[in-house]
């Protein structure tokens, strides 16, 4: 009969014209909503499926027609599975083409290797093959049991092998959707690493420290912490900033003094070292104090003597005001030079309470702590030990006979920040507490980095 | 107890700068030595530092030297010379004193890098240096600001023949030859005079001796002793009790090597007869917690000293917070920082004065005693002394006063 062969045909014209319309209609939606959206995995799915999609109309058409034809069932059932195999097929190597350009796209932006996006890219393959195989085999009507048993062992094999890594590739994924860091960002965890971004791939998140080691972070590790971003690069300073710690010990020099011209000849011929250990050594003694006591000299004679006239001078020497030692000394002699010259009581400190001259000996070490820029800075600023603090600030000043204090030369001389240096040169150190002068700077520098 | 047990009190950066000058030592031998290893301030301190020292790779090793009774009875009064007492020191202390150290000289193993000696006992094994070499440190746990003459003319040659010596508090040093350092002592913040106590334990042991806690309480914790002026103790609490409701406790125990100590304690309980607001309390020796609880008891703590060595018990109140009011004397104001880190007073007049402006201004107690803790924890804890005694090593040698290691 003429219509066994026409109504199959006009069903496969009729379902081939619909599919291909309703496949027209389709793409052209598709083209739009690409050209809208700035993803560009869009143009990709576009380009992959446009030709594999002639295929699938016709697949459709075909099996529309076999459906209404009158062939027998035994070779509609062939024939079905023919259709459903090239299905199949299509499906899997469309799959594989966009898998192939999808995980490239994701791995560059990612900053993975090559070697990452290639092993990722086969693993994907591996498994599209695999279903497209298992699919196959079950059309066919061959056993599929036993392979599939298998697979689902070969994949608690891998799991077990990979479950530590998998993890860290799906929070990769996350950090990646998110776009919260990215190379050269400075971060601080809550659990104390820190340092800059330099390398981000599908599991691991590799970070400069400040004394130049590598921090691997597992990906998941920065997913499940506190994570600071501070941002961009700093500029690096030509030379590093190398933090050093210092202890002391107080040195007993046998010299005592009982009233104020003794205090007095004393200062004028003792070593520089006692003239330090007493204009400074409460600072760090009583940091925790506000405000500190005065220097030694002037506690005493309020004290001892009794001279709170006398006292409050001395008191009212500020160190920060001298460049040098010798001035300082020359300052409190002349203070208490032209007290005892007024014609004041002379007067005496009871037995035990005369006034012990001290000195200190020193012992600087290095600490881990290192800085190539303003940001590492501030962030090992805030960590130093007080003692190391006192070293930098104070020590180096007057008794290392530096001029100034350390950090203001490395931020002139290795980074040139001018500005900063001043600003940081012109905080009075002796009226702050350690606390106070370390929370002074941190203000400072941040406030420096916010406008750089 | 281990480093780490530390930490938490003092934090990590100390126990950091204890790492880092342990690991200059490294390779380095110690050698202590003392006249025993129990009894006395010197074994206590020597027993809690050695393993501290040991923990952090330190070669810190301890002995003793030997003598016999003769010279234990020459030496006793050789150091309550040193003291500045009036003990006559005889011809035959004399010749026990260096027959035993000939004996000590000529049969004890010295092989420290470093030898550090404590006290006048040992004194005289420097005599050992120009044979051995090696770098020896003299250190003096006494108070020699005015020592008897003869005893310490006697005593002199060798001190000046080691090539450092360390006291307790600047007033005992005096113009020597070598290098002298502070090094004060120190408390243990864990041990159980000073750990931390629950209220529970502070109620049973204030119940155990019948202290009704109804009261404003002014402890003073020292042995009786005429120097520790607990006779004035009594005169000044008499005083502030005219304006201010409160109670007196003198708690301590009496030396058994001092003969005085009981005529003390009868003359202070017949001062504080009929008086139900002064508890004097003779504690038995090894009652650590007991004391911690009456100084944690306390609203106020006395150390009323006519003389003192260092006295740690000051630190020991410190550290519990409390507010302190003692007398400027031996070590006392390096702990006490007049009306920072407490009061200091001179007399009865000024003990009495001192107390009643604590008990009348709580808040400015409490800032007091809130400083006391900071000071201690700062500087006479026993992390500190360990810090200070390797600073010393490192230190041996080396004549500039900037030590880059």
């Amino acid at each position: 009969m003429w219509s066994d062969i026409v109504i199959p045909l006009a069903v496969f014209a009729a379902g081939l014209i619909a599919t291909m319309w309703l496949r027209r209609f389709g793409y052209k939606a598709l083209d739009r909503w690409a050209k809208r959206t700035k993803w560009q995995g869009d143009e990709i799915f576009l380009q992959a499926t446009r030709v594999p999609s002639i295929l699938w109309c016709l697949i459709l058409s075909s099996a529309l027609a076999l459906a209404v034809s009158v062939v027998t069932p035994h070779w509609k059932h062939w024939a079905n599975k023919g259709l459903w195999t090239l299905l199949v097929i299509s499906l899997a190597l469309t799959a594989v083409n966009l898998v192939g350009k999808y995980i490239p796209l994701y791995g560059e932006k990612l900053k993975t290797t090559q070697r990452a996006i290639a092993m990722s890219k086969n693993a994907a393959n591996a498994v599209i093959y695999i279903a497209a195989i298992l699919i196959l085999l079950d059309i066919w009507g061959a056993p599929t049991t036993a392979i599939i048993f298998l697979i689902i062992l070969a994949a608690v094999v891998v799991l077990v092998a990979f479950r530590e890594t998998l993890p860290n590739f799906l929070a990769g994924i996350q950090l990646n959707a998110r776009g919260q860091f990215k190379v050269g960002d400075y971060i601080k965890l809550d659990t104390g690493e820190e340092g800059y971004i330099k390398e981000m791939n599908l599991t691991e998140t590799l970070i400069e420290s400040a004394d130049g080691s590598t921090i691997v972070l597992p990906n998941r590790k920065l997913i499940q912490s506190t994570v600071t971003n501070y941002g961009h690069l700093m500029k690096k300073a030509k030379e590093p900033f190398r933090f050093f710690n210092r202890v002391h010990l107080t040195e007993l020099t046998g010299l005592k003094a009982k009233n104020l011209k003794e205090l007095a000849d004393v200062l004028q011929n003792a070593p520089d070292s006692i003239i330090y250990y007493h204009t400074h050594h409460f600072l760090e003694e009583h940091h925790y104090l506000t405000p500190e006591p005065a220097n030694d000299f002037a506690v005493w004679v309020s004290d001892a003597l009794g001279d709170d006239i006398l006292g409050e001078k001395l008191a009212n020497i500020d160190a920060f005001e001298f460049s040098t030692l010798s001035a300082l000394r020359e300052r409190i002699v002349n203070v208490i030079g032209e007290h005892i010259s007024s014609g004041q009581e002379v007067r005496k400190a009871a037995e035990g309470r005369e006034f012990y001259f001290m000195k200190s000996a020193s012992v600087v070490m290095s600490t881990p702590y290192l800085a190539r820029d303003l940001r590492e800075f501030v962030e090992a600023l805030r960590k130093l030990s007080l003692g190391s603090l006192y070293f930098h600030i104070f020590e180096s000043r007057l008794r290392l006979g530096r001029v100034t204090n350390d950090f203001s030369v490395w931020m002139k001389d290795s980074l040139e920040e001018q500005e900063l240096a001043e600003a940081i040169e012109k905080v009075n150190p002796y009226t702050y507490t350690l606390e106070g002068v370390r929370s002074q700077l941190i203000t400072l520098i941040e406030k420096r980095i916010k406008c750089s | 107890m281990q480093l780490s047990d530390y930490e938490p009190i003092v934090g990590k950066g100390s126990i950091d700068d204890l790492r880092s000058l342990a690991s200059k030592l490294s390779g380095k031998v110690i050698q202590n030595i003392n006249s025993t290893f129990t009894g006395g301030g010197v074994a206590e301190i020597l027993s809690r530092m050695i393993p501290l020292l040991s923990e952090l790779g330190v070669d810190a090793r301890w002995g003793v030297i030997k003598g016999d009774a003769d010279f234990f009875e020459a030496t006793k009064k050789l150091h309550n010379a040193l003291h500045g007492s009036d003990e006559k020191i005889s011809a035959q202390d004399i010749s026990a004193f260096q027959e035993t150290s000939r004996r000590n000289i000529k049969e004890l193993e010295l092989y420290g890098d470093i030898i550090y000696i404590h006290d006048p006992q040992p004194v005289a094994l420097i005599e050992r240096k120009k044979e051995l070499g090696k770098k020896w440190i003299w250190r003096c746990h006494i108070d020699v600001s005015r020592p008897n003459e003869t005893a310490w003319n006697f005593i002199k040659p060798w001190v000046m023949q080691y090539d450092a010596a360390v006291f307790s508090a600047p007033s005992f040093s005096t113009p020597l030859p070598m290098r002298q350092f502070l090094i004060s002592p120190s408390i243990d913040p864990l041990s159980d005079k000073n750990r931390e106590l629950g209220q529970d334990i502070i109620d049973s042991v204030l119940s155990k001796y019948g202290i009704p806690n109804d009261k404003p309480l002014i402890v003073q914790v020292s042995r009786f002793d005429y120097l520790k002026d607990p006779v004035g103790v009594i005169q000044a609490f008499k005083q502030v009790k005219r304006s201010i409701d409160c109670r007196l406790v003198l708690a301590g125990g009496t030396a058994t090597d001092d003969p005085e100590s009981g005529k003390v304690l009868a003359e202070v309980q017949d001062k504080a007869e009929g008086n139900r607001d002064i508890h004097v309390l003779l504690i038995p020796p090894r009652s650590d917690i007991e004391i911690n609880a009456m100084q944690r008891a306390a609203t106020v703590v006395v150390q009323k000293s006519l003389k003192e060595g260092f006295g740690l018990t000051v630190s020991e109140a410190l550290w519990k917070g409390k507010p302190v009011v003692a007398s400027a004397v031996g070590g006392i104001p390096l702990q006490v920082k007049n009306k920072f880190t407490g009061l200091l007073s001179h007399g009865i007049e000024g003990t009495a004065y001192a107390i009643r402006q604590l008990l009348g201004n709580p808040e400015y107690a409490k800032w007091l005693g809130q400083n006391g803790r900071e000071h201690v924890k700062q500087n006479f804890l026993i992390t500190r002394h360990v810090k200070d005694y390797m600073v010393l090593f490192l230190t041996l040698g080396r004549s500039e006063e900037v030590i880059y290691l």
